[in-house]
């Protein structure tokens, strides 16, 4: 009954606001002076430098819409299913993984009102009915160019063949699968990714397996930049920041751009948030193009507004994963096959992260 | 002796007994008034046995409801975990490393306490100050430093290297974790031994010796049955904490070093999956209470010969 009775009103408010809005097209990055004055946000990430620079990006909107922005966090969708199943919704804009989103899209998640936000920036095929995307990034194949002098792997293919390739492996462990990854891995297997089946998830855990049982899974971010740094792994599944970072600290490592899977960060706004729109001026006002460079230049995570040129130093410009060349090169991963998938996937992953 | 064994769990039975002999004179109204603050003393309890029922009991009911509430009512949660290969696995796993975690704290634990007991105060104070600060550094930092030591090119393995000896592999192994789990809880296992072991009489073993024994045979029939009650006691409480390890793990171990608090993780924070969390959680409860259970009278009979032998 609560449920039905805040699905009223938040339905109410929706028809009201599109009525005031509906002379005004939202312009990304743009937001009215004073509109949000007496209003807080709650904005959820996942702390760090990253959630900082999220912040920074906000600072233009927070100044001129009055509003007041709190930060909480990191994200967990477990205790969002705990404020949805409540009733009592805190977080107003959540950044998420890319998964989320799509699985729990009208459970957990709004489905967003489009003329409120103005997507007409953003990278094709990031938009899905529950989110925008909050950056990019990617996962690049890094290998120790002393190890492979004359012959570095080229390829997944490479990556997944330790026959022509000797040398330990590092990929991500962190506890979510990485769809783009174990699509690589059928791939490298002799697999097709067309007309995926769930027995396909199997041929490619196997081919991961085939690594051999000196493979590490790492575990964080910090830990793959270790991994490198000391030399303990010889190729690396990599996030693209970390991967900079480590050779900004003059690690000998060097990426293959060849199919470097595309991941992203989603904006979402929860079920049942007290002020949807206010939520929307935020995500806005979040993808303008500033606001994109404002996060770049600080958090060297890629933005997501086409015409967004960061000022930032060499190292950070070749890892960024928007220019032409790299977009050309970037895999996508089957969303739809893993959001179908996602439980039976995750138990056959977690099966491999468990030893079995 | 069963009156001064007695006599050592606290005041109140003392003075009870003591009262209970004469039931004449002025004497009896303290004696009312003591049955009437014994009969109060429950209440003392009271506010631990509130945040017990609160943070711990409640919290506990719900998760374990929900294992059998969700997605439907039934057993399908339990059906799962013991039908599903890789739990069965993880679980045994489980109690293995701790079980290791243990030995090896006991084994390290029981001469440094004895140590503890027999060297001066200032050296004591020492001794306690290495057992206490790893409590105040943060678990993750202190794991950390155990991936920098552990780690192939670390610490450990480029002494190893300098002997002329081949790399060890530590780092991602069930080694590495034990290792790792050890250090973190050998204070839990330290502490309760030196609070016994301190309060065994060491003329005792100068008895022993007088009357002829070997000083080994005085260590394996006196001192050791009198240690024993602190052993039992930190072995308990190293190993029922190890079993819920779960950041040391993560960062020193390898797939097969996966514990179960790790797939609890999993099913809760990325699949949302409360029900079959929480049915882990019940197993791994249900299970500790079994060991604990048949570990139980293990522990009890070295204390009564041991107080026989007093």
């Amino acid at each position: 009954m609560r449920i039905r009775i805040g699905q009223g009103i938040a339905f109410g408010l929706l028809m009201m606001t599109t009525a005031a809005l509906a002379q005004s097209k939202p312009v990304a990055g743009e937001v009215a002076e004073g509109s949000l004055k007496g209003k807080t946000l709650t904005f959820v990430s996942y702390g760090g430098i990253y959630q900082d620079g999220q912040i920074a990006a906000l600072k233009e909107f927070v100044d001129k819409s009055g509003v007041k922005l709190l930060s909480d966090g990191p994200t967990e969708i477990s205790k969002l299913q705990a404020q949805v199943e409540s009733g009592n919704v805190t977080w107003d804009v959540v950044d998420t993984g890319d998964f989320p989103p799509y699985v729990y899209c009208g459970k957990l998640f709004q489905k967003l009102d489009f003329s409120k936000i103005d997507t007409s920036n953003i990278p094709e095929g990031q938009i899905s009915e529950c989110s925008v995307p909050a950056m990019n990034y990617g996962v690049v194949l890094m290998y120790n160019t002393e190890k492979y002098k004359d012959n570095p792997p080229k390829s997944w293919k490479d990556f997944f063949d330790v026959e022509k390739f000797p040398g330990s492996r590092a990929l991500e462990g962190s506890g979510d699968l990485s769809g783009g990854m174990i699509e690589q891995a059928l791939l490298a297997a002799g697999g097709s990714v067309e007309n995926m089946t769930v027995a396909d998830i199997d041929k490619a855990v196997e081919k991961v397996k085939s690594l051999g049982p000196d493979t590490i899974f790492w575990k964080t971010g910090a830990d793959s930049q270790q991994l490198a740094e000391s030399g303990e792994a010889d190729m690396i599944a990599m996030w693209t920041g970390r991967a900079m970072t480590t050779v900004k600290n003059g690690a000998k490592y060097t990426p293959v751009w060849q199919d470097w899977l595309v991941v992203m960060d989603q904006m979402t706004i929860p079920m049942g948030v007290k002020d949807a729109d206010a939520a929307y001026a935020l995500i806005n006002a979040y993808v303008g193009k500033s606001a994109q460079e404002t996060l770049a230049k600080t958090t060297s995570y890629t933005p997501i507004h086409k015409d967004a040129k960061p000022q930032v130093d060499e190292v950070t410009a070749a890892f960024m994963t928007n220019t032409p060349d790299k977009l050309k090169l970037g895999y996508q991963q089957n969303i739809k096959f893993w959001v179908q998938n996602f439980e039976v996937a995750n138990e056959k992953w977690n099966a491999l992260m468990a030893g079995n | 002796m069963e009156r001064a064994d007695g006599g050592q769990l606290g005041p109140l039975p003392v003075a009870a007994s003591a009262t209970g002999s004469r039931d004449t004179g002025p004497a009896a109204a303290a004696d009312d008034r003591w049955r009437w603050f014994r009969g109060q003393a429950f209440w003392l309890v009271a506010p631990a046995l509130l945040l017990l029922v609160v943070c711990l009991g409640l919290p506990l009911a719900i998760v374990t409801l929900r294992s059998f509430s969700e997605p439907q009512w039934g057993w399908q949660n339990y059906v799962w975990f013991f039908g599903t290969p890789v739990n069965l696995t993880v679980l045994q796993r489980t109690f293995a490393i701790s079980a290791w975690v243990t030995l090896v704290c006991v084994i390290a634990g029981y001469p440094y306490a004895y140590v503890m007991t027999v060297v001066g105060p200032k050296m004591r104070l020492v001794l306690i100050l290495c057992v206490l600060v790893p409590f105040w550094v943060s678990g993750v930092v202190r794991t950390l430093a155990w991936v920098i030591l552990l780690q192939d090119s670390g610490v450990i393995n480029s002494v190893i290297r300098s002997l002329g000896l081949g790399p060890v592999k530590l780092i991602r192994t069930q080694t590495g974790v034990v290792i790792g789990m050890a250090q973190v809880l050998l204070p839990f296992m330290i502490l309760p031994l030196y609070s016994v072991m301190k309060a065994i009489d060491l003329r005792l073993l100068q008895a022993a010796r007088s009357l002829g024994a070997s000083p080994a045979r005085a260590f394996a029939q006196v001192y050791l049955p009198l240690s024993l009650p602190g052993v039992y006691a930190g072995a308990i409480i190293v190993f029922i904490l190890a079993l819920g390890f779960y950041i040391t793990p993560a960062l020193l171990g390898g797939p097969r070093s996966t514990m179960l608090s790790t797939l609890i993780q999993n099913q809760v924070l990325s699949l949302l999956n409360w029900g079959r969390g929480g049915a882990m959680g019940v197993v791994l409860l249900i299970a500790t209470f079994i060991l604990l259970a048949l570990a139980a009278p293990l522990s009890r009979q070295p204390h009564k010969t041991g107080s026989r032998r007093q």
